[in-house]
């Protein structure tokens, strides 16, 4: 039996080394610090299918001292054909040496038959001051390929990937912490490249890789589609004693409306917090942190906020166009009716539609008002909710599409805390038509249900996941 | 053997779960529960079952997949599922109906038997009661195809809210309980007038206000009686009989045998049992293929179904992410500042740093403090070249003092301590390096505290014993501008 491919990613400290193998192994707790020396032991990091191996990473340190393991070497080697028992040798010699730790903990996968990954920052200027680290990789025989990482801002990929040709059988630019999933996948398969009985085993595993990313979106969808239905038909209920009920001023009223907006507001952001957590922990990133404040109230970026209502709301207008699938006013475009831009169409009917869209527009997101029931068994129930209209469901949908996109695009390698963006138009353009209507009315119904149906659940998670990819292309659109 | 009956100690085996109504409101609850766990578990543990499945050729639905879940509950008979709960409720509220059906039914014929001796038992009473009993029979299955539940308002008083997943299911198991409860009735009265056949002397007759004759009257019943006609034909009523049994109420029939008014016992107890018993037992029986019909395609478009079968046909992926040590870095604080330059050093060039292109020269200033060549050490050079630099430097001066030019961007390693290691029991003591990070960019010294590539130099310079190497500042010497 073919035994699965090994990938050892080594090169000089400090050339993201670490973070490669964070990406390519979706792991987001690797130790990764701009500090060399932070990964001080090899770990194998192997990819699974139904517990088969298909390809195993292995993350090294950095070569420390290359110019006397070449030394040594060169002083016990006699010719070309001994090179890679040399190596073997050498790390033989010096296990359990402090001094060559580093260059043995990398050297074993190689040794193992590992093929190596050799990583460079392509931020910083070629120089050919790390020939020895490259020659005694070359002494290993195994098959090799060199990525250009690129830490900082500059740009020095092309004088890399110039001389990185000469030493290696495949040069390939990947950012570890911005590449796209298609380039993770595009790498793998490079991987396969260096070895023929190493395509299959790569092959296969970007196709279940691939497979994942289409099962996390559905899945994601779901998440959403149950965290909307559960939202916006929430309502929070208390139960009055009689004479509390039968005294009931409106000052008292009025105490008990904002205790219960109160907890109803608690209670809906603790769920969208919830379905972030969810998604994140879908896409693996456990440790990541969000820049979002947290979801307090009066907050910039609060649920109920202003901001949060202008950015992922529609107005009136299109509210009443979607739910009567009125072609006219939806062929104008979202943009228009709710950000009052240029409309394409005649003066006279833009003017008119313009008039209605800027009386509409800034409408504040329609909140439940408190309804108290009536006497049942001497016991009255004050309720705050569900919500009236569908509107705070394209707020919610909105906020967790934005939320998603950020996440499913974030590669395990980045540390720095998740910025949500503001952007400056509205996502539903990207959305078709026939989609518009279909969303609203799931989320019509989702407003409507009293409890959870599974059934309802799934017609809504399916146009979510349009939602998700009319939301990838506008997010594209405007980078 | 010891060894693995150690390893699963608690593992049972669980029955396979038979009864469709139970089947369904048990997997409908582990979806329910599946819905608090990890995507990524229930994905494993369902796959695992797939593979389980595969490999021992059995079969991969709901029922057997309960079993699989439910392999490590041990004592299962106290742990009541809720198919388990939902099924008793509804057996107790069929036999609830049943009873109430055996009484109201005894009650019910004991009424309409009831003969005092002073009139007869009027035929036509009785066949207008099987008339409205079929009529209610047919009423009950009717609602229940359409799903209308006129009862429901009363039904949630006393009962708490059923599951939503049993919701489409609720007149189906109505009507089953209602036609077991109309069934029972049937069967009781028919029980009751049999009895009272045998144990009293029953006068039948027929009497209507309507001008109808006898010969009218004999049709009806003659075509009531066709089912069993061929069976039991003196279960029919002749012409003569039914001509015999007209009674008025304001007048007397005293021509007559009193045996004759007895003579309708076989055509009423046929008439019970045909259009009133038979009815509801098929009706029954049609409820209870109804309700299984609508448990099994309930679970079949169940999408908590649909689910469990995605993640049983997906392979589980693991990538790998399981290693975690984040919090496993390395201690970044420091302490050292940068220190000012010597007013006169030699100078040492670390891996080619200060000579990134033969356009850019180095600071004036830095060559007033080290007016001699570069000494190129490390990178490229050997290690013996190494050794001779240490050495050239060894026999120039009493207390050396260098200034090392390095590349800001690439990290010191472990050469770069040997050799200052060298250089340290080489020279004479009070010797010192300073250690000149340059940027990239512009090979301008990268010597403010600010940038990120200067920290762990002056944390490596932390690092080499006291005093001998200090990261240093060209701007203090020179007035260069900081950034």
């Amino acid at each position: 039996m073919n035994q699965a491919p090994v990938f050892a990613v080594v090169g000089h400290p400090n050339k993201g080394k670490s973070s490669i193998v964070a990406t390519l192994s979706q792991n987001d707790a690797i130790a990764i610090a701009l500090e060399p020396g932070t990964t001080r032991r090899s770990h194998a990091y192997p990819l699974q299918v139904d517990g088969q191996v298909l390809y195993t990473l292995v993350d090294t340190p950095g070569f420390q001292r290359p110019r006397r393991v070449l030394e040594w070497l060169e002083a016990h080697s006699v010719s070309a054909s001994d090179r890679a028992a040399t190596v073997a040798a050498f790390a033989t010699q010096h296990r359990g040496n402090l001094q060559f730790s580093d260059e043995c903990e990398l050297l074993a996968p190689l040794i193992d038959g590992a093929g190596i990954i050799y990583v460079v920052d392509g931020s910083v200027p070629y120089s050919p001051q790390h020939e020895a680290e490259m020659t005694i990789l070359r002494w290993t025989g195994r098959p090799s390929l060199a990525l250009i990482n690129s830490i900082g801002d500059e740009d020095y990929g092309d004088t890399w990937q110039a001389a990185l040709g000469q030493f290696f059988q495949i040069v390939r630019k990947f950012d570890a912490v911005r590449a796209p999933f298609e380039q993770h996948l595009s790498l793998l398969r490079a991987f396969g490249q260096l070895e023929p009985a190493w395509e299959k085993p790569l092959e296969t595993a970007t196709g279940f890789l691939d497979r994942q990313r289409q099962q996390r979106k559905q899945q994601a969808a779901t998440l959403m589609a149950q965290t909307l239905q559960q939202m916006m038909g929430y309502r929070h209920s208390r139960s009055l004693a009689e004479n509390l009920a039968a005294s009931a001023s409106s000052h008292n009223k009025g105490a008990l409306a904002s205790e219960l907006r109160k907890s109803w507001y608690q209670h809906q952001r603790q769920r969208e917090h919830q379905l972030r957590g969810d998604i994140q922990q879908l896409y693996q990133h456990r440790q990541l942190q969000r820049q979002e404040a947290e979801l307090e109230w009066q907050s910039e970026h609060d649920l109920f906020s202003e901001d949060s209502s202008q950015l992922w709301g529609v107005n009136k207008g299109y509210l009443a166009g979607v739910g009567f699938g009125a072609g006219a006013v939806g062929g104008v475009g979202i943009d228009a009716l709710t950000f009052g831009a240029s409309f394409g169409t005649g003066a006279l009917i833009g003017g008119i539609i313009g008039a209605a869209g800027s009386y509409f527009y800034g409408d504040r997101l329609p909140l439940p008002t408190l309804k108290i029931g009536p006497l049942r068994d001497g016991v009255k129930t004050a309720s705050f909710g569900p919500v009236p209209d569908t509107q705070f469901g394209y707020v919610v949908l909105g906020r967790a599409l934005s939320h998603w996109w950020h996440v499913s695009d974030r590669n395990h390698a980045g540390r720095a805390p998740l910025a949500l963006g503001t952007p400056d138009s509205h996502w539903l353009d990207s959305l078709s038509k026939q989609h518009r209507n279909t969303l609203h009315r799931a989320l019509e119904k989702a407003r409507k249900g009293k409890a959870a149906d599974l059934s309802d659940q799934h017609k809504l998670g399916q146009v979510i996941t349009h939602a998700m990819k009319a939301y990838n292309e506008w997010q594209l659109k405007n980078m | 053997m010891v060894k693995q009956s150690a390893a699963r100690p608690s593992m049972t085996k669980t029955p396979i779960i038979k009864q469709p109504l139970r089947l369904l409101m048990d997997f409908d609850a582990q979806i329910q529960r599946d819905g608090h766990q990890t995507s990524d578990f229930i994905h494993r543990r369902d796959r695992k079952f797939a593979l389980h499945c595969e490999e021992h050729n059995s079969p991969s639905d709901p029922a057997h997949w309960l079993a699989w879940l439910g392999r490590f509950d041990n004592g299962s008979e106290q742990l009541a599922g809720t198919g388990q709960s939902t099924e008793q409720r509804w057996q107790r509220i069929n036999s609830g109906f049943i009873a109430l059906g055996a009484v109201l039914g005894i009650i019910t014929m004991a009424g309409l038997l009831f003969y005092d001796g002073g009139q007869r038992i009027n035929v036509t009473v009785i066949i207008g009661f099987v008339a409205l009993q079929l009529l209610l029979a047919l009423l009950t299955s009717l609602q229940s195809v359409m799903g209308w539940q006129p009862w429901r308002p009363l039904l949630n008083r006393f009962m708490p809210a059923s599951d939503p997943a049993l919701q489409p299911l609720q007149p189906a198991l109505m009507a089953r309980a209602t036609q077991g409860g109309g069934l029972s009735f049937a069967v009781a009265a028919l029980l009751t007038l049999l009895a009272m056949v045998v144990t009293q002397d029953l006068a039948f007759g027929w009497s209507t206000t309507l001008n109808t004759a006898a010969s009218g009257y004999h049709q009806l019943t003659s075509a009531l009686a066709t089912p069993w006609t061929w069976l039991w034909p003196s279960a029919v009523p002749d012409p003569a009989l039914v001509e015999a049994t007209r009674f008025f109420r304001a007048g007397t029939n005293t021509a007559l045998t009193p045996a004759r008014w007895g003579q309708w016992w076989p055509f009423v107890s046929m008439l019970w049992l045909m259009w009133v018993v038979l009815p509801r037992l098929l009706l029954r029986l049609l409820a209870s293929a109804l309700v299984r019909l609508r448990t099994r395609k309930l679970l079949l478009c169940h999408p908590g179904l649909r689910a469990l079968r995605e993640r049983m046909a997906t392979s589980v992926l693991d990538t790998g992410a399981g290693h975690n040590d984040a919090d496993d870095l390395p201690d970044t604080r420091h302490n050292t500042l940068l220190q000012p330059l010597p007013e006169k050093a030699q100078l040492l060039s670390w891996a080619g740093a200060g000579s990134v292109t033969e356009e850019q020269t180095l600071p004036a200033a830095l060559a007033a403090i080290c007016p001699g060549q570069a000494l190129n050490v490390g990178g490229l050079a050997s290690l013996s070249q190494d050794q001779q630099a240490i050495a050239q430097l060894a026999v120039s001066s009493d207390a050396v003092t260098a200034i090392m030019l390095v590349r800001s961007w690439e990290p010191p390693t472990g050469e770069l301590l040997d050799f200052l290691d060298s250089a340290r029991h080489n020279w004479p003591a009070n010797s010192r390096v300073f250690l000149l990070p340059l940027a990239a960019e512009t090979r301008n010294p990268s010597n403010t505290a600010k940038d990120r590539q200067l920290q762990p130099w002056l944390r490596f310079a932390e690092r080499c014993p006291p005093g001998f190497v200090t990261v240093g500042d060209i701007t203090v010497n020179t007035g260069l501008p900081q950034s």
